[in-house]
């Protein structure tokens, strides 16, 4: 009898050690958890500030890459991660999208949306435009509002400039029907940008009449009508 | 032919105003340079920064422009320069591809615009002007999504024209298409107002696109086409660098107007009119340091 009384307390103490030490295990996994919490926004913004550097890129002296490093280290130390008070908040860098488009005669494609951390030239007018010709792209609101624009010299002509070496004249157009090529739009990345959009006044085909000289085609980059919408692209999140 | 033909070095930094994520990033690629020229293209890239940087209004704004070069080298120097546009025929071997005779016309001078922005991408995300400088004498040049130039003299300038269209939305101000003696049907501007801020077809003293920069003693228009069926022929009626309204534009003899008599938008070897001057550095501002 005493001895299963023994052996009852016996176990039960063992359950108990195993109950205090899972606990404990619980205890540290959840106090690890909270640690790498908190050293999530320090381990990022040690991140960005060592990218930012970085974009200063390859300068003649190459110190200053080895400059970038050594912030990222020393935020990673067990100091940084146990103390993020001392990490100062840092600027926010200019978030952008590089788009690039490809187009063959009146086909525009879009290619590639590239994040990139860097400064955007500010939008052209937002407004008093809409019966304007020419070329620009968009970034539209889920509402389908302009939040930012570009003007472009046409990207999609089918012409090119010619230059000479004629002093009063060095500057000239010649037709180049089906061209193909690329362009690049960069554009702020916003919460609210949603879409972007090319608009491009419209012209006469690009075939020239049979017969007509060189030179005489109606030419698309001659439209001379208000632009309309030719594309509308959604934009990654 | 292609990426086979060469290889990237890298990048260099050779104008610093500071770091790239805050500045306007300008990036020079050499295209038909041997590995052993690429001690010539170093000088030549910082030929063009030289010329840049005193160019105004960018000589204003230097403190806001970061240039970069990229050392790109080439199997064989050059350009191809085919037969078929009285070209010597030439047929390098060369990384970007370049050629002049593009589309049949012999002077523009083209490389694989595609290649040169997935290079400079890499190297360089936070690019905003592209140049490719062509190791050619022959001269020639393009524009788009990357300026091209050849080192034949004053090419220098068909990159400054190109920056003008693609970093900065400005129109050309020259008013013909093909070339005054040449044109035909390209008397009138018909349409509707151009969205480049350089050109109008307003000539509203208060309402036109620079009206602010117009002078109460300018006339407007500041001078007329008197035949619409060529170019004007007129001398300028004002002292240069006046800024009105000036019949046309836009490869129209009329109806369209351009800011100043001349400009680099309408013919190389100019400097920037007064409005192309103030359009550059509105876009460049955000690039300043604070003062």
């Amino acid at each position: 009898m005493a001895n299963t009384r023994r052996k009852a307390t016996k176990a039960k103490s063992r359950k108990s050690l195993t109950k205090a030490k899972s606990r404990k295990r619980t205890v540290a996994a959840k106090s690890r958890k909270s640690v790498a919490k908190k050293a999530k926004p320090a381990k990022r913004a040690a991140k960005s500030k060592a990218r930012q550097r970085l974009a200063g890129l390859k300068s003649r002296k190459p110190v200053a890459s080895s400059k970038a490093r050594k912030p990222a280290k020393k935020t990673t130390s067990r100091r940084a991660v146990t103390k993020p008070k001392s990490v100062k908040p840092l600027a926010k860098s200019p978030k952008a999208v590089r788009l690039t488009f490809s187009y063959q005669g009146d086909q525009v494609k879009l290619v590639s949306q590239q994040p990139v951390e860097m400064t955007v030239p500010p939008s052209d007018s937002l407004k008093g435009y809409e019966d304007h010709k020419g070329f620009w792209a968009e970034v539209k609101s889920a509402q389908d509002k302009t939040l930012f624009r570009r003007v472009l010299h046409n990207p999609t002509r089918n012409d090119a400039e010619v230059f000479s070496d004629d002093p009063e004249q060095s500057i000239s157009r010649e037709p180049a029907p089906k061209r193909t090529g690329v362009f690049v739009v960069v554009v702020p990345d916003t919460e609210k940008g949603h879409e972007v959009t090319l608009s491009r006044s419209s012209g006469q085909p690009d075939i020239a009449p049979e017969g007509s000289p060189r030179g005489m085609t109606a030419m698309r980059s001659l439209a001379t009508g208000p632009a309309t919408e030719i594309a509308r692209f959604k934009l990654k999140k | 032919m292609g990426s086979s033909d060469g290889q990237v070095l890298g990048l260099t930094k050779i104008a610093d105003a500071g770091p790239a994520v805050q500045r306007w990033n300008v990036v020079i690629v050499s295209e038909g340079y041997r590995s052993a020229e690429m001690g010539q293209f170093t000088i030549d890239a910082q030929q063009f920064a030289n010329i840049l940087l005193t160019t105004a209004p960018y000589d204003r704004l230097r403190a806001g422009i970061n240039i970069y070069r990229v050392d790109v080298t080439s199997t064989e120097s050059g350009a191809r320069d085919p037969n078929s546009c009285g070209g010597t025929g030439a047929k390098p071997k060369t990384y970007f591809d370049a050629s002049f005779c593009t589309s049949g016309i012999r002077r523009l001078l083209v490389g694989n615009s595609g290649r040169v922005i997935k290079v400079i991408s890499k190297l360089l995300p936070q690019w905003h002007m592209a140049l490719l400088q062509v190791n050619s004498s022959i001269h020639g040049g393009s524009g788009g999504a990357v300026a091209t130039f050849s080192k034949a003299s004053n090419a220098v300038e068909i990159a400054l024209h190109e920056m003008g269209h693609t970093a900065f939305g400005l129109a050309d101000e020259y008013e013909y298409y093909a070339g005054c003696a040449s044109d035909n049907g390209h008397d009138n501007h018909s349409g509707s107002e151009p969205s480049q801020p350089n050109i109008t077809t307003n000539k509203n003293r208060a309402t036109t696109k620079w009206a602010s920069l117009i002078q109460a003693s300018t006339a407007v228009p500041t001078t007329q086409n008197a035949n619409c069926a060529g170019c004007d022929p007129q001398p300028t009626p004002v002292p240069a660098e006046t800024i009105g309204l000036f019949e046309g534009a836009d490869y129209y003899h009329c109806r369209v107007y351009r800011p100043e008599f001349n400009c680099r938008m309408r013919n190389l070897n100019q400097p920037f009119c007064g409005v192309c001057q103030q359009v550059i550095a509105k876009k460049l501002a955000p690039f300043l340091p604070p003062s």
